[in-house]
């Protein structure tokens, strides 16, 4: 593994391991100062919400969530992690009061959930663009230095059962097959 | 290079079809007109220009794929629609937002234009508003976004079709039945590296086994979000049009290829796959290619 936290990979920088601040971007050209643990950007409110999730509580130094620049159209995912962080998920796993197109949270089980909202205070910066103010905001979090919130949390990510055992590994999939020639037909039929 | 035993339902819009067995069609290549900010019309007619050039040399039919961002960008996108492309020459829209998803619909009602409109798309996130609005205002042709957050395998992605997966009250198909659309195209929803990419190519026979619908998707995003590529510029772009010949290969019909300022590479690639294909099929399963086939119009 290239770094000891963030298990659930992406696209973000490491700076400082024990740093308390992390930093998401949204649609904006800014790199925070050296000073915060992590940032990256975020684009979609389903998948790209669980790695930012998972990612943060791999490592407990991580107490704020800071989320800046102008939120995505549409995907609406800066304003969904917060819905996150503020409400959690429903039974059907929809981030409860996220204005995004398909805010789901299905690969993470609801105690990493709770996890992640008991880490981290989410300070909602969306529709700040100006980077000075945004450094200012981070430095104000680095200078309160918290506590370490424990020992770190892996999510395992959740992998869905496979429905079929097959023996003929020559198949393409368990619902069809096909014949030397390259003939589809459904299984079985 | 496959054959189905499912009936390949082949889908019509304005004389362009898509569907069907491989070897059968061309394959139809959406090409992405994005616009930063204001719309640059200028810019964007040159690459469609090309693009329809490209296509009428090829035989591969080109579909315009429009952003729409910005409610305030609607009527002029839609006008620059029918000062720039041919009389009755298809075109897909393509918007995240439910709100200007909706506006868009009136406007291209109002137009007269929802004869030549592909829809892209209905996911699961669709909403009560939007559905009112596709009831009320129906496109030609949809594009069904075939993504199941829960479950990203070929099976989870006709979970979202046949039932919604517990996500939406139904299966999409029977959602775009109900609003009254048609024709159906589905799209296998591409994601990242590392979140099961490959799923979306092996989707497509089982998809069109399955439905016998046309089915392809936009496998260019994932070379997109293959960051390792960033400083590789020149293979970044081999790969990012390359990536689209696992479309046909795997018995699709459509690629959604990304900016259409990339149809120099692809449609020459995708002309040269279906070629390919082509006399594979022809031989083995007797497809002979329609007339405006490339490998009628390249190969004599």
């Amino acid at each position: 593994m290239e770094h000891e936290y963030y298990p659930w990979g992406g696209d973000f920088t490491v700076c400082s391991q024990r740093a308390c601040v992390a930093v998401v971007l949204l649609q904006i050209e800014y790199t925070p100062p050296s000073r915060v643990a992590i940032y990256g950007p975020l684009k979609t409110e389903n998948i790209g919400i669980e790695k930012i999730a998972a990612n943060v509580i791999s490592n407990p130094h991580i107490r704020y969530l800071i989320v800046c620049g102008d939120d995505i159209r549409g995907h609406r995912s800066g304003s969904s992690l917060v819905a996150l962080h503020k409400n959690g998920i429903d039974e059907q796993h929809k981030i409860i009061d996220a204005p995004g197109a398909i805010p789901y949270i299905e690969n993470l089980k609801h105690e990493a959930i709770e996890r992640f909202r008991e880490q981290v205070e989410v300070v909602d910066m969306i529709g700040v663009t100006d980077k000075t103010k945004i450094t200012t905001v981070i430095d104000s979090y680095i200078r309160k230095s918290p506590p370490s919130f424990g020992e770190p949390y892996i999510a395992i990510r959740i992998k869905p059962v496979a429905r079929i055992q097959l023996d003929d590994k020559r198949a393409l999939h368990s619902k069809i097959v096909m014949d030397y020639l390259g003939k589809v037909k459904r299984r079985g039929q | 290079m496959f054959s189905f035993t499912k009936k390949q339902e082949i889908l019509d819009i304005s004389g362009i079809q898509i569907g069907g067995q491989p070897g059968l069609h061309p394959t139809v290549l959406f090409g992405g007109v994005f616009f930063k900010g204001k719309p640059d019309f200028d810019q964007a007619e040159t690459h469609i220009q090309k693009m329809l050039s490209l296509s009428k040399k090829t035989g591969n039919p080109a579909i315009p794929d429009f952003f729409i961002r910005k409610e305030e960008y609607i009527e002029d996108i839609i006008h620059f629609i029918t000062q720039v492309l041919p009389s009755n020459h298809p075109f897909s829209i393509d918007i995240t937002d439910p709100a200007i998803k909706i506006k868009t619909l009136e406007h291209l009602h109002v137009k007269n234009l929802l004869p030549r409109t592909i829809y892209n798309s209905i996911h699961i996130g669709i909403t009560d508003e939007e559905r009112q609005a596709l009831k009320q205002h129906t496109p030609e042709m949809v594009i069904i976004v075939a993504f199941n957050p829960k479950d990203t395998s070929p099976d989870g992605k006709i979970e979202v079709l046949e039932n919604g997966a517990h996500l939406t009250n139904s299966g999409l198909l029977d959602i775009a039945h109900k609003l009254n659309i048609k024709k159906t195209l589905v799209d296998t929803a591409a994601l990242a590296p590392g979140e099961n990419s490959g799923a979306s190519i092996a989707a497509i026979p089982v998809i069109k086994e399955e439905y016998g619908l046309p089915t392809g998707c936009a496998i260019h995003n994932v070379v997109e979000k293959s960051l390792w590529l960033n400083d590789m510029d020149a293979a970044r772009k081999t790969v990012d049009a390359g990536s689209n010949i696992n479309i046909p290969l795997f018995g699709g019909d459509f690629a959604i290829f990304g900016p259409v300022e990339n149809a120099d590479l692809v449609f020459p690639l995708i002309a040269w796959q279906d070629i390919l294909i082509s006399e594979y099929t022809e031989n083995y399963f007797g497809i002979s290619p329609t007339e405006t086939h490339p490998r009628r119009k390249l190969f004599k």
